[in-house]
């Protein structure tokens, strides 16, 4: 992790000089190389090409005053941050592992104790909660990535004004509020006058009930949420096609390829960067998914569609087991952060390695 | 557009016919896909605009009605003016204008520090934001429930607006600090010299030049405000102070759910994004590209 961020940074600095060095008068070069000393820019440059930074002795004292602009700029920022995030996420694992004790006058915490994560573990209903978040969660990103991915080619191949406008139409669903959207989704699963299940029986003869039964209502689920996600998985990878070289492309062509292999074998490998921050971006969304089981389903039938997030909130605010519900609560984030780690180790490594052939 | 040019100029003077036949064929079956997809992406939004226009009977008919046989305007008069949707969407909009400004204001500051003063520990910093950033926010749920009751902020703006301008300053300063790092020296290394204090020179030298990088974080601030319902759900479940989230899954009792007057709300909630985004579609996708793909 930290090499990788470390190269990156040179990779950067290295760029920026060849921009600042490229094109310039020699009276700007000039000023470039009298600067170079004292200002932030060359300071940065300094750093990230020495490795393991300077240390405080070498510092100049301007080099120590804009240092310490740098804490004023970036100190309210990280305050809010820490307070509204970092010391709740603390607080949640402090009250996982403690004994919570409400009552009506306030709150008490009192003593250590892994007994919510036994009963945790001991849990059919969080076992059920953690299984089907993370094969809904798996399901729903391959289908949104696969999805997004041939929508986006579409797209491209479309061009013109009309690649505008559907680029406008896509945005929509992705900015839509999404409770929104899982209101109206029930009511086209609606069993009695839905759209969906009268479609679905002229189609077949007899009415579908969506959300009846168990895998039903999970793939109903899923198709609302690849519906109102997809788009911004498209967009991104379109992003991704625009930016790609052109004569990569010819040059297959060229060389006898056929388009379907000069996607597969050329311009896919290309994407991995665009595709890796729609993929990290959706898991992190459908792990914590809270709203649409809320509203769509209420985590049924039985308890179907409950995933960790809704069954951690019930826990905490319909139960009131703080306790219970914020072990819940921070295994779920530890899970993610996880996943999160190993998944970005797992692409970083094979996109470092392009990286450096280039 | 000028590097496709030679190629498309290439292919039409190409003398095969079977390839523009070829050509021809695969440009109606691209349409035909993407005629496909805007129906599958605007179906859902079709059947939400029709059926807020359809009166109480016609929104529970079985089987349902394509086009409302007789148009009413009576959803919206139910969901403004006997019920508090208006309200919900006015708070929508103060929280999600104020967050917005304000992690706009905190991580253009903290963006610009952290891509030009040379401040030590920045790669912790930034790899620390990005996660939190990440986290699922059921983890805070109960701390800042408890956090609020304390402040006796439970139940009103401020409480909801610090919450979302912090969990939305941590992806602003990823993308205003890689809008930064594109950003020549040259403008702002002038105004220094020229003694410009350091707040002034952020404003108005970094600023303006960042625009787009600026438009990009206010695009997905807002929107993620806009969206947000957990926490508002957990803070502010008073009727006075519900955000249009929070106030359109609660709204209905167990048994039956007025559907015609919330989507007479959810079209009005959603038309103000439409217009913006058909206003400023090109920004918009180009700054959200710019944006992602830089991250």
């Amino acid at each position: 992790m930290r090499r990788g961020e470390r190269a990156r940074r040179q990779r950067r600095a290295r760029k920026d000089a060849g921009a600042v060095a490229y094109g310039r008068s020699p009276a700007g070069r000039l000023a470039d190389r009298l600067r170079g000393r004292a200002e932030p820019g060359g300071a940065r440059a300094a750093a990230a090409g020495g490795g393991t930074g300077p240390s405080g002795d070498d510092r100049t004292d301007l080099e120590r005053r804009f240092a310490r602009l740098g804490w004023v700029f970036t100190w309210p920022a990280l305050v809010v941050v820490l307070a509204v995030t970092l010391f709740p996420i603390a607080f949640s694992v402090a009250m996982s592992l403690s004994n919570v004790s409400v009552s009506s006058g306030g709150f008490r915490l009192s003593g250590f104790t892994t007994d919510h994560y036994t009963l945790l573990l001991g849990s059919g209903r969080w076992r059920h909660a953690l299984i089907f978040t993370v094969l809904y969660t798996v399901g729903t990103v391959i289908a949104e990535l696969v999805l997004g991915t041939v929508i986006a080619l579409v797209l491209e191949r479309l061009g013109g004004p009309g690649r505008g406008w559907m680029m406008a139409l896509l945005l929509l669903p992705w900015a839509m509020i999404t409770v929104v959207s899982a209101q109206l989704w029930a009511y086209m699963y609606n069993g009695v006058y839905g759209v969906l299940t009268s479609f679905s029986e002229a189609v077949t003869g007899e009415p579908v009930q969506f959300l009846g039964t168990r895998w039903p209502a999970v793939l109903s689920m899923a198709a609302a949420d690849v519906w109102k996600t997809t788009p911004f998985v498209a967009i991104i990878v379109l992003a991704g096609l625009m930016m790609l070289p052109n004569d990569v492309t010819e040059a297959a062509t060229v060389d006898g390829a056929d388009p379907w292999t000069a996607f597969w074998r050329v311009r896919l490998p290309l994407l991995r960067p665009a595709l890796t921050i729609a993929v990290l971006f959706r898991i992190l969304q459908a792990f914590g998914l809270f709203d649409l089981p809320f509203v769509l389903t209420g985590g049924g039938p039985g308890q179907a569609t409950e995933s960790l997030a809704l069954l951690g909130w019930q826990v905490m605010f319909t139960n009131l087991d703080f306790g219970p519900g914020a072990a819940v609560a921070a295994s779920t984030a530890a899970l993610v952060l996880v996943g999160c780690l190993l998944f970005l180790r797992a692409f970083k490594a094979r996109v470092g390695d392009e990286e450096s052939g280039t | 557009m000028t590097a496709t040019a030679p190629a498309t100029t290439a292919r039409t003077t190409a003398p095969a016919p079977s390839r523009l036949r070829r050509l021809a064929g695969a440009f109606t079956w691209t349409r035909l896909a993407a005629l496909l997809i805007a129906l599958f992406v605007a179906a859902p939004l079709y059947w939400m605009a029709v059926s807020s226009l359809k009166g109480l009977d016609e929104v529970g008919a079985n089987p349902p009605t394509l086009w409302p046989d007789r148009i009413t305007f009576d959803n919206y008069r139910e969901a403004f003016a006997e019920n508090n949707f208006g309200t919900y969407l006015l708070n929508s909009v103060l929280v999600s204008i104020v967050a917005t400004i304000l992690v706009l204001g905190l991580s253009s500051f903290a963006g610009y520090a952290l891509a030009r003063l040379p401040l030590r520990g920045k790669a912790p910093i930034m790899v620390a934001l990005l996660m939190i950033s990440l986290f699922p926010t059921i983890a805070l749920a109960a701390p800042l429930f408890l956090l609020m009751r304390e402040l006796g902020w439970l139940n009103s703006y401020q409480g909801l607006i610090l919450v979302y301008t912090a969990l939305n300053v941590p992806f602003a300063i990823w993308i205003l600090r890689n809008f930064f790092l594109g950003i020549p020296k040259e403008m702002e290394e002038v105004a220094w010299v020229d003694g410009a204090s350091p707040v002034r020179t952020v404003l108005f030298v970094i600023l303006p030049q960042a625009r787009p990088g600026m438009f990009t974080a206010a695009i997905f601030t807002f929107t993620a405000c806009w969206t947000e319902f957990l926490i508002a759900l957990t803070l502010n479940t008073a009727d006075r102070y519900r955000t249009m989230p929070v106030g359109v899954a609660l709204f209905g009792s167990q048994f039956t759910i007025p559907y015609g007057t919330i989507f007479a709300a959810a079209t009005v909630s959603v038309l103000p994004i439409a217009l913006l985004v058909l206003i400023f579609r090109r920004a918009v996708v180009s700054g959200l590209t710019a944006g992602a793909v830089k991250g």
